[in-house]
């Protein structure tokens, strides 16, 4: 099953690397974080590996879609680790966090 | 009109005499830029000369000599404005071509005097009006000074900054960032920035920073400090505070600074050994 606006692959071992695409659409949040989670558990998925690499900014919606998504990864037992994070990303991210977010974070896919 | 007929007058006498008129300037850039302080050659004195007489023949010559908006005017401004700058660069001071603008004025006027056998220093008009251009010139002078003292500065103020914080990869993947001296708000930004940047592209695992040096902080710059931290953290890279002083530890406290997800260390090399066994490195002694 494709999802409109993310590529998600399999990379082994239950873990998953997330690419979003330009036309990822936030908005109906609800229903993309289902299929996401529905494609996660079919392929016994572990960990999500989230790449932020295209992303020059991290404003407080695009956050909230990171912190759904990591907490409901979490109900099903997958851990996301947001990767490959902007310096302008860390910015403008860390100038409004208040509490730890609900996803790791790392410099790229571990080796 | 009697303004306009005095300056077709004087353009004349320099479009007949302009020769002389130069040599004895030369005298006077001589004076100034060769005797002792060796800030020109003869040649280019003598090149600075013909410019001159030919840029306030030119102003003499135009429609409003008294129009301080005039392109001829402006290549005047423009001519005293790179000569400070060249007499700067090569070590002169402002007083020195302050002072030869101040004596030129004097030189040209006894040259228009010598050649034209009118006594042009007894003529209000003519030294009110060459007070009026030498002034503005003069302030063209200062302007080009201010402005490049002004440039010093700055390149100063960054090269300092620069090497008040200098990032140093330890170790593969391991950056330190020793922070020396009063950190404020912009200087916070800026060590972020260059920190984040440096972290995309070493892929630094760990980052050690080291506050022995700072003496002092407030409430903002702890707000950035931790703001930092975070920031290193979303990268995907461990921050390691260290050298942390008692007087910085009970601001951070009693400004009610969070440290949870904080780590801290006591020493630059306790920061380090946190940092290397993060990454499952061991250093120790060569066996004998």
């Amino acid at each position: 099953m494709a999802i409109s606006g993310i590529h998600l692959t399999c990379i082994g071992r239950g873990n998953f690397l997330l690419e979003p695409l330009r036309s990822l659409n936030i908005q109906d949040a609800g229903q993309l974080m289902q299929d996401i989670i529905a494609l996660l558990q079919q392929g016994k998925g572990v960990q999500l590996y989230y790449d932020l690499n295209g992303l020059p900014v991290i404003d407080q919606v695009y956050y909230d879609w990171l912190d759904k998504l990591a907490r409901i990864c979490q109900t099903v037992n997958i851990k996301m680790i947001c990767i490959n994070m902007q310096p302008t990303a860390a910015f403008t991210l860390s100038s409004f966090l208040s509490r730890t977010p609900a996803f790791a974070t790392a410099l790229g896919v571990p080796d | 009109m009697q303004k306009k007929e005095a300056g077709e007058k004087m353009a004349a006498l320099f479009g007949m005499k302009i020769g002389h008129i130069s040599g004895q300037l030369e005298e006077t850039g001589r004076e100034f830029f060769c005797a002792d302080k060796k800030l020109m050659d003869e040649d280019e004195v003598a090149d600075l000369s013909a410019e001159f007489v030919n840029l306030i023949a030119g102003l003499l010559s135009c429609k409003d000599p008294h129009k301080r908006t005039s392109p001829q005017f402006h290549a005047l401004e423009m001519f005293f404005s790179g000569l400070s700058q060249r007499m700067l660069m090569r070590g002169g001071n402002v007083e020195d071509v302050v002072r030869y603008a101040q004596q030129l004025q004097h030189s040209l006027i006894s040259a228009l005097e010598l050649d034209s056998g009118i006594a042009l220093t007894q003529s209000r008009s003519v030294l009110l009006y060459f007070a009026q251009v030498f002034d503005e010139l003069i302030m063209a002078i200062f302007r080009t000074y201010l402005g490049e003292r002004e440039k010093t500065l700055k390149a100063q103020e960054a090269e300092l900054r620069e090497t008040s914080t200098p990032i140093t990869e330890i170790w593969d993947g391991v950056l330190t960032l020793p922070i020396i001296g009063t950190l404020d708000s912009s200087r916070t930004m800026l060590v972020m920035d260059a920190l984040l940047n440096r972290i995309a592209k070493d892929h630094a695992k760990a980052v050690v920073m080291d506050l022995t040096g700072v003496k002092n902080i407030d409430s903002q710059v702890s707000h950035h400090l931790i703001q930092m931290v975070r920031a290193v953290q979303l990268m995907g890279s461990d921050a390691i505070i260290t050298g942390i002083h008692p007087e910085i530890a009970r601001a951070l406290v009693s400004l009610n600074i969070d440290l949870t997800g904080v780590t801290t260390r006591a020493s630059l090399s306790d920061g380090l050994k946190e940092a290397f066994s993060r990454m499952g490195i061991q250093v120790s002694h060569k066996a004998n």
